[in-house]
């Protein structure tokens, strides 16, 4: 669960890219949960005609998806099913990361394929048709519908692009499920998916369709040209004098949402599963050398992943990590003995199956390293040395430690460790037990330990706060320099500032991620 | 120096004499006597002596300075009260509650001490580029910078303390290149040098990261990005 101070931050990242209005719609759907279109209306008090604008913004830059559930009406019981709007907080915050994606495809594709995406990260969703008029337009018209068609196709088959999900898909309720109260429904016995879950994992396209570009333009084109008076209306123009009927304002979503063109977006997924292994290899190069970087690389290269979050270790054959380790520069002179030792220094485990041994090293490890030296980093600077030691010791240890154990084995003295101890207590980064023994004469003994879960959560909300800080910053900066146009060296320095907090809003996002998306 | 070798030599959890004297003694002493040395590596604090015996306050002091002249008891320091005086038989070594354990001495820590076998641990690493615990153990007792023996206890103790501070890595053997007189999986260290001390986060190299008032700080506040000092200094606009 995300802290208030994600929410702001993501509604203001939402009122920096489209304004007060559509962050207000946005706000409401966080904060409130997913929600029909009269009831954004109502609590919202924006006019409809507003409301659907802001959403068709929303749904067209993926940051709200539709969904209908069947509702009881009336005294027979009769069912009809009734569309809620629900806000996704993971693609809004995605896009304070445009620019890492657009690297990620530069390094790897290439710029050609960098200014496809482009478009896709500044418009949304769009059909094929508009990508090519866009790049045509760009080009001055000499953009080749096929060269651009295998560009495309190629984003399609790394997994940087995706097919749209449905619309709005349609979930049926279970025979004693009120859905629009009880939110939460059980999936074979265990799991249990929230409403919303259950909404995404309806919508999402199979694998199969979701990454399998486009064959035949002819086709694709047909249907494309049928609908493009559509696809216009997505973007919503301002001065749009369209009647504000409920009724009509809701179908006029609906049309939009439900059009039958085949619609395509950036694939968020793949690009926080790349950031992910960015993260790991270098994680691993600062510790255990560049070789050992370019075998993970291998190894996670090999392995079909999708989801960061799911990928907590990745497993390959020796065969494969040797395969592609030598498709690496500085990979080429790596001996069979040399992968095999690195392995063993990654911690790898071996399993070993019918066709042949499995070596498996554990993502999950290696994030949690990078995020103990984020927060063991932060101690350090806040309280000092010896609070970064007796906090590095309870992160080792990971269990409840009393007190004079703490101060042994860092070689503080007791009163000293005590102090330490009471005030990070105090800030929350340790939680404290105490245990009456009566032994020894003395007869309470304090047991500390670092309440991982807690302080993660603590951090990150403290780390969307400073986001937002610095993105407010960002905007007192660009004000002044448009004030101050006469002062050279004044500007000068505003240049400055505003190059020290863009770079550091986009490093204190990689931590963000740490914690967040991985 | 010389308090902690003396310290060193003793056992952490303190001595037991082998067999107990029972000397002839006035009853206020002997009651006493008997009651100190019923508590053996523990010592007793002479407010607990009045409460457990009855005898007054004149007469404990009494009593005490007679034990103490004739040889029978003796004061430690307690490290958890350096002002609440403890009183020992002779026989017996305070334990580690009380003493503080091998790196005290006087009821503090040797902090010089625990620093100079600190650096000898990371120069013996050092020379060897990864070293098990018994390398540096072996190398420590060689040397004989030290008078004392150390056990292999309490070269750990140091050496944990190091990892800790991000002066040595804990790693496991591979048995090749810099690790080759190692036996692959076995544990061993190595010294941090150039990569030592935290590494600088994200997020605590922006000063909200560390700033004390951050639950205080909100965008239309009296405290705010826009008005706040430690940005204007970490931009250089605070000209
Ligand atoms: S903006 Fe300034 S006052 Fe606010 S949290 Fe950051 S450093 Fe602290």
């Amino acid at each position: 669960m995300v802290g208030q101070q994600g929410v702001r931050y993501t509604i203001s990242l939402i009122a920096t890219h489209f304004g007060d209005v559509v962050a207000k719609v946005c706000e409401c759907l966080i904060r409130r949960g997913s929600l029909s279109f009269m009831e954004v209306v109502r609590f919202t008090e924006l006019h409809k005609g507003q409301v659907k604008d802001c959403l068709l913004v929303l749904i067209q830059h993926n940051c709200v998806q539709a969904f209908s559930i069947p509702k009881t009406v009336g005294m027979g019981g009769a069912t009809k099913p009734v569309t809620l709007y629900m806000a996704i907080f993971d693609n809004i915050i995605h896009r304070m990361r445009f620019s890492k994606f657009l690297q990620i495809v530069k390094e790897h594709l290439g710029n050609q394929c960098a200014e496809l995406l482009e478009g896709f990260l500044q418009h949304g969703r769009l059909t094929f048709e508009l990508l090519y008029d866009r790049a045509s337009g760009l080009s001055g018209g000499k953009a080749k519908r096929d060269d651009v068609l295998a560009t495309f196709n190629k984003l399609v088959h790394a997994h940087y692009l995706e097919r749209c999900p449905k619309g709005d898909p349609f979930l049926e309720s279970d025979a004693n499920d009120e859905v629009s109260f009880v939110r939460k429904r059980t999936r074979s016995g265990e799991k249990t998916w929230t409403i919303e879950q259950e909404a995404i994992i309806a919508a999402a396209p199979s694998d199969a369709d979701r990454f399998s570009g486009i064959l035949n333009l002819m086709m694709d084109t047909e249907a494309d040209i049928k609908h493009i008076k559509n696809d216009s209306s997505l973007e919503v123009s301002a001065g749009n004098k369209r009647k504000h009927e409920a009724l009509e304002a809701e179908e006029e979503i609906q049309n939009t949402i439900n059009t039958i063109d085949v619609l395509w977006r950036a694939n968020y997924e793949k690009f926080v599963q790349c950031l992910k292994k960015k993260t790991c290899v270098a994680n691993v190069r600062s510790r255990f050398g560049l070789d050992a970087a370019i075998v993970l690389e291998a190894m996670i290269e090999s392995s079909d992943h999708q989801n960061a979050r799911t990928m907590n270790s990745v497993s390959s054959s020796m065969s494969s990590i040797i395969e592609s380790v030598r498709g690496k520069p500085g990979g080429l002179s790596m001996t069979l003995e040399h992968v095999r030792t690195i392995l063993e220094q990654l911690e790898c485990q071996v399993c070993t199956e019918e066709t042949g041994a499995l070596y498996t090293v554990g993502l999950k490890d290696i994030i949690e390293n990078c995020q103990n030296d984020e927060v063991e980093s932060l101690v350090f600077k806040k309280y000092g040395k010896e609070s970064y030691r007796i906090f590095r010791l309870l992160i080792k240890m990971g269990q409840l430690v009393p007190m004079d154990q703490i101060s042994d084995k860092t070689f503080l003295e007791k009163k000293e460790a005590q102090k330490i101890l009471c005030k990070l207590w105090k800030d929350d980064y340790l939680d404290m037990e105490k245990v009456n023994l009566n032994v020894r004469g003395r007869s309470e003994v304090f047991l500390w330990k670092v309440n991982k879960k807690v302080l993660w959560e603590l951090v990150l909300n403290d780390m969307f706060h400073t986001a937002l800080n610095i993105s407010q910053k960002i905007a007192q900066v660009n004000e002044e320099f448009l004030l101050s146009n006469a002062d050279v060296q004044k500007l000068e320095r505003l240049r400055r500032a505003r190059l020290i907090l863009e770079s550091s809003l986009l490093k204190l996002d990689d931590a963000i991620m740490l914690f967040h998306d991985f | 120096m010389q308090n902690i070798s003396a310290v060193i030599m003793m056992s952490g959890t303190g001595k037991l004499p082998q067999k107990r004297k029972v000397p002839a003694l006035p009853e206020n002493e002997k009651k006493l006597y008997d009651l100190i040395w019923s508590k053996e590596t523990l010592g007793i604090w002479t407010a607990d002596m009045k409460k457990e015996t009855g005898l007054s306050n004149n007469a404990v002091t009494k009593a005490l300075k007679s034990l103490q002249s004739k040889g029978f008891i003796k004061d430690v320091v307690n490290i958890h009260n350096k002002a609440k005086k403890i009183y020992m038989a002779v026989e017996f070594e305070p334990s580690k509650e009380i003493s503080g354990g091998t790196w005290y001495s006087e009821g503090s820590l040797d902090l010089e001490f625990i620093t100079i076998l600190r650096e000898q641990c990371r120069l013996h690493v050092e020379r060897l580029k990864v070293a098990t615990l018994e390398n540096v153990w072996q190398f420590i007792r060689d040397s004989k910078v030290f008078y004392i023996d150390f056990s292999l206890q309490q070269i750990k103790e140091i050496m944990s303390a190091m990892v800790l501070d991000k002066e040595l890595e804990e790693l496991i053997s591979s048995g090749v290149g810099d690790f080759f007189h190692i036996r692959a999986g076995r544990e061993c260290y190595r010294s941090l040098k150039g990569r030592d001390g935290p590494k600088e986060g994200f997020f605590s190299a922006v000063p909200c990261g560390v700033c004390p008032r951050i639950n205080e700080c909100s965008p239309d506040g009296i405290i705010s990005p826009n008005t706040c000092v430690y940005y204007q200094k970490w931009l250089g606009l605070d000209y």
